[in-house]
Order: structure tokens, then C-alpha cells, then sequence
């Protein structure tokens, strides 16, 4: 970096220094910079017709908590405002939006007709006034309008920090109740952040661990219905479900889909061993990936289908271990003190998120996919089993509280380990699986 | 990067246009797309929702402004809109001919109270903040901002401002009238991140939730503020300025020669940079972007305050061209609003720095 | 049928109690459920054939150390046990229950779970039982007897239970 500078410099210098001494531009470089949230207003939408009155605080709401919700920026709230939004044609009044030090602006305007909502809005860069992009609108039903509300929200956060937005997506999870020893589980899917809660099993079986289809339209998960484990697939708009072919006398589980939705990764459990298998899901065709005497699990495929990481205590403790899709010579890459597991590689590719162990206490972590880098995020008695959102900025997981009446609850973190917070649910909540974007 | 470039362009011209024609034109038809969203169709959130009644729950999210509801309804001037295609709003209905399968999972009925508003989190215990004795090892803690050096928590009734500024009362400045001014602080800032695991083990937070949030901030009073400085659009001598500026980016360096004086002191120099960082905020920037330094000028005022429309991107590198476009967003804000009461330069000097061209470089920021 | 009225009323009392199961034909399941509620069938147990005295008298589990799935000879003398009673009354099948303490991740623990049943199976075949006779289920962490979060709640949930399933043909 310094030799691009010294050689932009004296380029420059020698080009430009002859010819205009005295008005050559000044120079410095910044170097040191801040991290904090943006501050940014989202005031209710114009509503174009009366019917749409009800909805033009609501979207602002969602659009707004969102945003606030990444840790990424911060709302100021409308009591704040010198002026009010009450024309979605007319010019911004940039001044007023500055004096309260708003750095991004959304406006919008709504319109319903019928059941049929439509959303217009703009995204502004405050200071120094310009848009940022073009104008956009959505159309759809009045009972989506959450998504839509989420879909706006995407597109500011894109806008602004330049990555791909996570807001209109869902969660597959275990609603738990009950006390640690009689819990009741139930497989459930929701909003992403907590509304829409929708039940896809009732609580007669141990249901475990869902995992998304690439295309969110299914999901993967371990249910103890025939009294021993075995993964089923469930569409997830009709709520049917049917089981994985699986052999007499084994034990399924920890599936999860390849990025093509063709092929399910698994353990199988058979004489007490367990290995990685592949299925085919339409032919129902496996084949074994893995043969040792040790206990390899929680397989997670990389972005590209073609090298599987996964869990192993072929060491004698467990530990992430990277290996071909097809199978073959693994490469173990934890390294650290304690025990790896639940390795999930990220969308992006770029990092593998895992569970650790250590003196006695458990960490949701990252790691480049060589193990470089590994960086904790969380601590706490128990954390387990992070999914990542769907643009590889944000980790969910599992974390239980300790003793008789110990909880577990889904929490969500920024992959800089910023912006730790729980994410409501009605009860209890374990192993969520975020979604693709819709 | 071109198309980034060509956008930008056109927003500036639009906007520089705006400024010098005052409102003679109202509406100027800003480019607008149209999407149809693929929201769930009426009949499978029917088909869904059915079997278990789910309640449709009309949710007064918890934290709701009270709005104030617009009140024209005419603002909108509908025929003049640009929007060509704008598709009679379409359920992008998934036809499904059969009649939808009952769920053969009997569900029990959700949970009446689906809960809508984001988790709320816990407020810090405020004896925390305030009262937190400097302990024999300094240990960075968790806080909203991350700066190059740490600042300690403000004052509770201090507004959060990017610079520290002394209280001014209305007696005590004698001689010089001086604006009665608030006293401000910089924001309370760690020099790091500091996440779950890295912060210091503390038994008793073994069971409960850490606190995750800091106490909301002091609101800034929007008066206060907008007497401080005019918004630089608005006053005649901008618009000059903003002519002269235009005059200049269009037309070739006729400008009239300003007094140049010696170069700038290293001290100077230091000063306007580390005025400039205290307002770069990179974080709300993707890993893209904070892998792309940009290099951006700015044409400056005599008074100090940058031409906020004569911000552009120079040069790029290290990420992709959308990346550049947020890195250059981020660096103009930074300039922009850092300077909007104008930057500590010297006057006498202004032909040195009335051109300036930065280099914003996050190497450093990544790693933190 | 005799026998398997006697040992119903009770495993049925067991599944209710866990709320879990409310098909009386899947008692692996009820068994898991509750696991805990030993003293069911306290009435019959001094009849050496009941699953009462199975459980109580011989002790239908054995215990393992962290991440172990070795047995030790405590272990080994109640399998013994349990081998005899098995060879004694060979109405009965049994199912192998494995599980884990709460300090690993789910996954972890249902392999560890399947290899703690594995190994209580076949010590019991290296004893005579035949292997047709028994089946085995990882509960991993998901079925913990004791709740509090210490060693000695943690000690008895690593654990091997050998839960009796009635007399058919598996």
C-alpha cells in the first residue's frame, strides 16, 4: 500500500508539479477511521390512499428495527424530527435531516388497493445529498407486508454497507418446553426475526436439528417418530413430510442438503460407529464417505459442493477436519486448545463457523477455511450449533442456560462478535437453520 | 465503477442544478424501478395458515413512534409519475391446482402471541457505566464505537458530538460574543472490538445475560445544532461558493490565484487528518469495501467547510467497483460531515489546501 | 400374554408420565421417556423373573467417565447380570439406551450415546445373549435423569440403559 501511494505521489508530483505549483492539491492520507452505527431516520410512509394508512407506520417500524437490528446503524426516532416526510415527490429538506444528524434517509410511500400492496421508497445520503441508487417499488399482497417491509430493508442495507441484505428470510428451529429431562421439541419456522411463527410438528417425538434446502422450500431434519433416530425431509408449504431411506438396525442424523439440493449429507450410527454418508435424494442411492473407528459428524458441504468439513475425534478429541465431497484423505484444521465441533461452512466461503469447548465453557467462533484466523465470538455455559444468514455477516445459535432450570434460547452475533442479542421466540428455542434470501 | 462514477454524476449535476435554481423546477423525475415482490400468494398464506387458525396478529411493534399521520393525501402528483411499468401489483401466485394436502402433522395451535417486535435487550445496569473505577489494568469493554483512541463514557448530560468542546455560558464570553454553546464530547469509543469471549470472566455473569447494549445516548437537540452551523446550501455566499466551484470543475483553473502562503505544517496537517478519521466510519462497510482504499477530492472553501458537491472519487483499489462505491460514500460522509462547521485551517494558506485529495486507507480498520 | 400384562400397566404409567408418547405399542420409546421412574414396578421386584427386579435388583444401567465408552468392572458386573437375567427369561428383548452428559454438542453426543449402547450390546452377545434380541438407541443429551449442572448429575447421565421391550420376536 505505501508503494501505491509513493508512486500515485510522485507520479503525480511529477506530472502536475511543473505546471501548477502553486495550486496543487493538498495530500494526506487517513488511516484511522471509527466503527460505530450509522444514524439514520425512516419516518412513516406516505400513504397514498386511506386504506393504506395503517400500514405507513408499520413498514417504517420493520424497515427501521431491521436496520437498528444488524448493529450496524441506529435509528433516530421520529421525536427528534425538525420535519415530517408528507410527500414522497417532493424535494428532501436535507437541512433538517442534517441538523438531527441522520446520515441516511427512507422515504417511502404506500399504497393499497384491494389486498394488493404496493411500496415506493427512496434511500438518500443525507449529507451530502445525493440517492443512493434509484427509487424502487414493490408490489404484492396486504398480508405480505412484512416481506415487504423486509425487502426494503434489504435494499438500504445494500446500498449502504455494499453487501447483500439477510432481512427477508427465515428460520427453521426446535421449539422447546419443558423441563431438561421431559423437554417437549417441536420443529418450527419463522420470520427471521421472530414474527410468523408457524409449528411443523406437534411434540409426540424428539425432533432435532433442521437444516434448509438451497431453495428454502425444504427442510432436513432428525426425528426419534419410529423410536429411534432418522432424518426426515419436510416441504415446507405443504407440511408433509416423508423419511429418508435408511437401513434396520442404524441411526441417523446431522443431515444437511448440498448447495444443489441433489445430495444429503449424514451420519449414520451402525455397531456403535459413526461415519459419513452421501444419499442421493431422489434415487434414494448412498454411499459411504468416511471409514474409522471414530466418530465423524456434523458434516457441512462447502459453497461450491466440493469439499465437505466435518467433525472427527480421530485424534482422540474432536476436532474440524476438512475433506473432498466424494470422500478421500481428510486434512485436520483446529489446531487451538479444547474441543471443535459443528463446523458450518459460510455462503460466502470464506469462513467456517463452529462450537468450541474450553475450560469449561462453550464459544460460537470463526475460522478461515485453512483454520487460520480462528476468532471467538460468544462465551457462556452452553452455545452450540451456529447457521449462518444467508449474506455470511451474521451467525445464529443455541444458548443454554445452566442448572435444573436451565433454557435455551436462539441468539444471534456480527461475525466481528459485535451485537450479541437474543432473538425472541415463544419458547424455548434450539438449532436454528436461517434460509436462503426469498 | 464507471456506472458508479456515471450515477454519482448524474445525482451531483441534478443536485448542483437544484441549489443554483432554487425550487424553480419542483420535482425533478428521479429514475425510479419497479419490482414485483414474489410475496407469498393470498392462497398458500391461506392454505398455510388454515388448519391452525393462526392468528393474523395486528401488531403494535413495541417501540412505535407515535406517528404523526400525514396529513394531505393529495401529495402525490400522480399523472406526472414516472413509473411506465408499473405492473398492476401482481400476487406472483404459485398456482397450485390441487386442493391443498391437510398437514398430516397435528399442530397445535401457535401461540396467540406471536411476538413481533425485535428482541428488546436488556439495559446495562447504569451503575456500570457511570461508575466503573479505572482498574489497575486497563481493559477494553465493550462500546457502541470504535475509535482510534479510546474515549471515556461522556458526562450523562453532555451531547455526543464528534469533537470535545468546552461548555460556553452566555456571561462569560466578554469580549467576544460568543454563541452560547453547549458543552459537547466525543462519544464514548473502545480502541477495539471487544467481543463475549475476550471480555474479562466474570463470575456472577455466568448465569445471567451479559449486558448487550449501552444506554441510549443523549438525544441531540436539533435547535442547538442548527444554530450552530448554516446548512451550507441555504446561504447565498455557498451558492457563489458552489458557482465558483462549478465555474472551476467545468471550466478549467480561471479561478481568481488564492493567497497560498507555506505549505502546510506537519501539525496542520495532522490536525485536519485526524478531524477528518474522527467522522470516517467504516463500520456500517462490507469486507469488500474495507479491502478498497479509495482516493477522493474535495474543493474547499476559504472558511474551511468542504464544497459537499465537489466530493468525487479519483482513484480505487483492492475491491470491486460496487465496493469502491460504498468506500467513496463512506469517505465523502466523513468529509462532509466532519467539516460542516468547517475544518481548523489556515486561512492565510487557503491556496494549499482549497484543493485537497485524500486517501482513505482501511488496512488498519480491518483488523480491528 | 400373562407376562406382558404385567410388565404393560406399568411402562404404560411411564409413558404417560413423560408426556411423550401416547402409542402404547412403542415402549423403546416410553422407556426412554421414563427412564428415571425406577421405582414403577417396586411392587413385583422381588419376583426374580419381573422387569421390576431387572431393573432394581441386577441394576439396568451402568455408567461411563467423560467421553468414555469403555466399560468399567462395575459395569462389566452388572451386564453380567443382566446377561443372566436375559438368558433366564428369554421372553424378553431389550433395548439399549446411550446417553450423554449436556457438556458436548448434540451431534457429538449422539454418536457418543450410539457407542455407549454399542458397547453394553455386545457385552451382552460376548455373554450369550443372541444379538437379535437386542437393539440399541442414542438419546444422546437429549434425555438427562438428573438436571443440575455438576459432575455428579452429569455422572449419572452418561449412562447405558438397558430398557426390557417384551416378548416378541423383535
Amino acid at each position: 500500500m505505501m508503494k501505491f501511494l509513493t508512486s500515485l505521489f510522485l507520479g503525480t508530483a511529477l506530472l502536475v508539479a511543473p505546471a501548477q505549483a502553486q495550486n496543487q492539491p493538498l495530500r494526506i492520507e487517513i488511516t484511522e477511521g471509527v466503527i460505530e452505527p450509522l444514524p439514520f431516520a425512516a419516518p412513516n410512509f406516505v400513504p397514498d390512499t386511506p386504506a393504506a394508512a395503517e400500514y405507513s407506520a408499520q413498514l417504517a417500524r420493520v424497515v427501521a428495527a431491521d436496520l437498528s437490528g444488524t448493529g450496524l446503524f441506529r435509528e433516530i426516532g421520529s421525536d427528534a424530527y425538525i420535519s415530517q416526510v408528507s410527500s414522497f415527490e417532493a424535494p428532501v429538506q436535507f437541512a433538517d435531516w442534517k441538523a438531527i444528524n441522520a446520515q441516511a434517509l427512507v422515504t417511502g410511500a404506500v399504497n393499497v388497493s384491494g389486498n394488493q400492496l404496493t411500496v415506493r421508497f427512496r434511500i438518500w445520503d443525507v449529507f451530502s445529498g445525493a440517492e443512493l441508487g434509484n427509487g424502487l417499488q414493490f408490489a404484492g399482497t396486504t398480508d405480505g407486508w412484512r416481506r415487504m417491509a423486509h425487502k426494503v430493508a434489504d435494499q438500504v442495507y445494500s446500498r449502504i454497507t455494499g453487501e447483500t441484505g439477510y432481512f427477508d428470510s427465515r428460520v427453521a428451529f426446535v421449539s422447546e418446553s419443558g423441563p431438561k429431562n421431559q423437554r417437549r421439541k417441536r420443529l418450527a419456522i419463522m420470520d427471521y426475526d421472530g414474527a410468523n411463527v408457524q409449528y411443523l410438528t406437534d411434540s409426540s417425538a424428539i425432533v432435532l436439528a433442521p437444516r434448509f434446502s438451497p431453495t428454502g422450500d425444504r427442510v432436513l431434519y432428525t426425528s426419534y417418530e419410529s423410536g429411534t433416530p432418522r432424518i426426515y425431509v419436510l416441504d415446507v408449504g405443504r407440511v408433509q413430510r416423508r423419511v429418508l431411506q435408511s437401513q434396520e438396525g442404524t441411526m441417523s442424523f446431522a443431515p444437511r442438503f448440498s448447495p444443489d439440493g441433489q445430495t444429503v449429507l449424514y451420519s449414520l450410527a451402525q455397531g456403535g460407529n459413526t461415519d459419513l454418508w452421501s444419499m442421493n435424494i431422489g434415487s434414494g442411492q448412498s454411499a459411504r464417505l468416511t471409514n474409522a473407528p471414530s466418530i465423524e459428524t456434523a458434516p457441512s458441504y462447502s459453497p461450491d459442493g466440493s469439499q465437505i468439513v466435518f467433525e472427527s475425534d480421530r485424534s482422540g478429541t474432536p476436532q474440524l477436519y476438512i475433506m473432498p465431497a466424494r470422500g478421500g484423505e481428510a486434512r485436520r484444521i483446529s489446531f487451538g486448545k479444547g474441543r471443535y465441533g459443528t463446523p458450518v461452512w459460510s455462503p460466502r466461503g470464506d469462513y467456517i463457523a463452529f462450537t468450541k469447548q474450553n475450560k469449561g465453557r462453550f464459544h460460537i467462533g470463526v475460522m478461515r477455511t485453512d483454520g487460520s484466523e480462528e476468532r471467538l465470538l460468544t462465551a457462556s455455559f452452553l452455545d452450540e450449533g451456529p447457521t449462518w444468514a444467508p449474506n455470511g455477516r451474521v451467525i445464529m445459535f443455541t444458548r443454554e442456560t445452566q442448572g435444573a432450570s436451565g433454557r435455551s434460547a436462539l441468539y444471534s452475533v456480527d461475525i466481528s462478535g459485535r451485537n450479541l442479542r437474543p432473538v425472541r421466540t415463544p419458547d424455548g428455542g434450539s438449532d436454528p437453520a436461517w434460509s436462503p434470501l426469498q | 465503477m464507471q456506472t458508479g462514477t456515471k450515477i454519482s454524476g448524474v445525482l451531483h449535476v441534478t443536485l448542483v442544478g437544484w441549489a443554483l435554481f432554487g425550487g424553480t423546477f419542483r420535482s425533478e423525475p428521479l429514475p425510479f424501478e419497479v419490482q414485483d415482490v414474489s410475496v407469498i400468494s393470498a392462497e398458500e398464506y391461506a392454505a398455510l395458515t388454515a388448519p391452525k387458525q393462526a392468528p393474523e396478529v395486528v401488531d403494535a411493534p413495541s417501540d412505535l413512534q407515535q406517528p404523526e399521520q400525514p396529513d394531505d393525501q393529495v401529495a402525490v402528483p400522480a399523472p406526472a409519475e414516472p413509473e411506465p411499468e408499473q405492473a398492476p401489483p401482481e400476487p406472483v401466485a404459485q398456482p397450485e391446482p390441487e386442493p391443498e394436502p391437510q398437514p398430516d402433522v397435528v399442530a397445535e395451535p401457535p401461540d396467540p402471541e406471536v411476538v413481533e417486535e425485535t428482541p428488546t435487550l436488556e439495559q446495562p445496569d447504569p451503575e456500570e457505566v457511570a461508575l466503573l473505577p479505572p482498574g489497575p489494568r486497563p481493559q477494553p469493554r465493550p462500546a457502541d464505537r470504535v475509535a482510534p483512541q479510546p474515549v471515556a463514557p461522556p458526562p450523562p448530560d453532555v451531547k455526543p458530538d464528534d469533537v470535545d468542546t468546552p461548555p460556553v455560558s452566555a456571561e462569560e464570553g466578554a469580549e467576544e460574543q460568543q454563541p452560547e454553546q453547549e458543552e459537547t464530547a466525543q462519544k464514548e469509543a473502545t480502541d477495539q472490538i471487544v467481543t463475549e469471549a475476550e471480555e474479562s470472566p466474570d463470575p456472577a455473569a455466568q448465569s445471567s445475560p451479559r449486558p448487550k447494549s449501552r444506554p441510549s445516548r443523549p438525544k441531540p437537540e436539533p435547535v442547538q445544532t442548527a444554530e450552530q452551523e448554516d446548512p451550507p446550501d441555504t446561504s447565498p455566499n455557498t451558492q457563489d461558493a458552489v458557482e465558483d466551484a462549478l465555474a472551476e470543475a467545468l471550466g478549467g483553473a480561471q479561478a481568481a490565484p488564492a493567497p497560498s502562503g507555506p505549505p502546510l505544517t506537519g501539525g496542520e496537517k495532522d490536525a485536519l487528518r485526524i478531524a477528518v478519521s474522527n467522522c470516517w466510519n467504516v463500520g456500517s462497510l462490507s469486507t469488500d469495501a474495507l479491502n478498497t482504499t479509495v482516493v477522493v477530492s474535495v474543493a474547499m472553501q476559504p472558511d474551511g467547510r468542504p464544497i459537499s458537491n465537489s466530493v468525487r472519487l479519483l482513484d480505487s483499489s483492492g475491491g470491486s467497483s460496487a465496493a469502491a462505491q460504498q468506500a467513496f460514500e463512506a469517505a465523502r460522509r466523513a468529509i462532509v460531515r466532519c467539516g460542516a462547521k468547517g475544518y481548523d485551517l489556515p486561512t492565510e494558506k487557503y491556496g494549499q489546501w482549497q484543493n485537497i485529495e485524500m486517501t482513505f486507507n482501511p488496512e488498519r480498520m480491518r483488523i480491528k | 400374554m400373562n407376562l406382558l400384562g404385567k410388565i404393560a400397566a406399568p411402562i404404560a404409567l411411564v409413558a404417560l408420565a413423560a408426556c411423550s408418547n401416547t402409542d402404547p405399542s412403542a415402549w423403546g420409546s416410553g422407556g426412554a421417556g421414563g427412564a428415571g421412574a425406577g421405582g414403577a414396578g417396586a411392587g413385583v421386584a422381588s419376583d426374580p423373573t419381573s422387569p421390576a427386579y431387572f431393573q432394581q435388583a441386577i441394576g439396568d444401567r451402568v455408567l461411563f467417565s467423560v467421553d468414555q465408552s469403555t466399560l468399567t468392572a462395575e459395569a462389566q458386573t452388572i451386564l453380567q447380570g443382566q446377561a443372566d437375567w436375559l438368558l433366564r427369561n428369554v421372553d424378553f428383548t431389550a433395548t439399549i439406551e446411550g446417553h450423554a452428559d449436556e457438556q458436548g454438542t448434540r451431534e457429538y453426543n449422539l454418536a457418543l450415546g450410539a457407542r455407549r449402547a454399542n458397547a453394553a450390546r455386545e457385552f451382552l452377545i460376548s455373554r450369550g445373549v443372541a444379538g437379535n434380541r437386542l437393539k440399541t438407541v442414542t438419546y444422546g443429551k437429549e434425555r438427562p435423569i438428573e438436571i443440575c449442572s455438576e459432575e455428579a448429575c452429569y455422572a449419572k447421565n452418561r449412562r447405558a440403559v438397558t430398557v426390557l421391550t417384551g416378548a416378541t420376536t423383535g
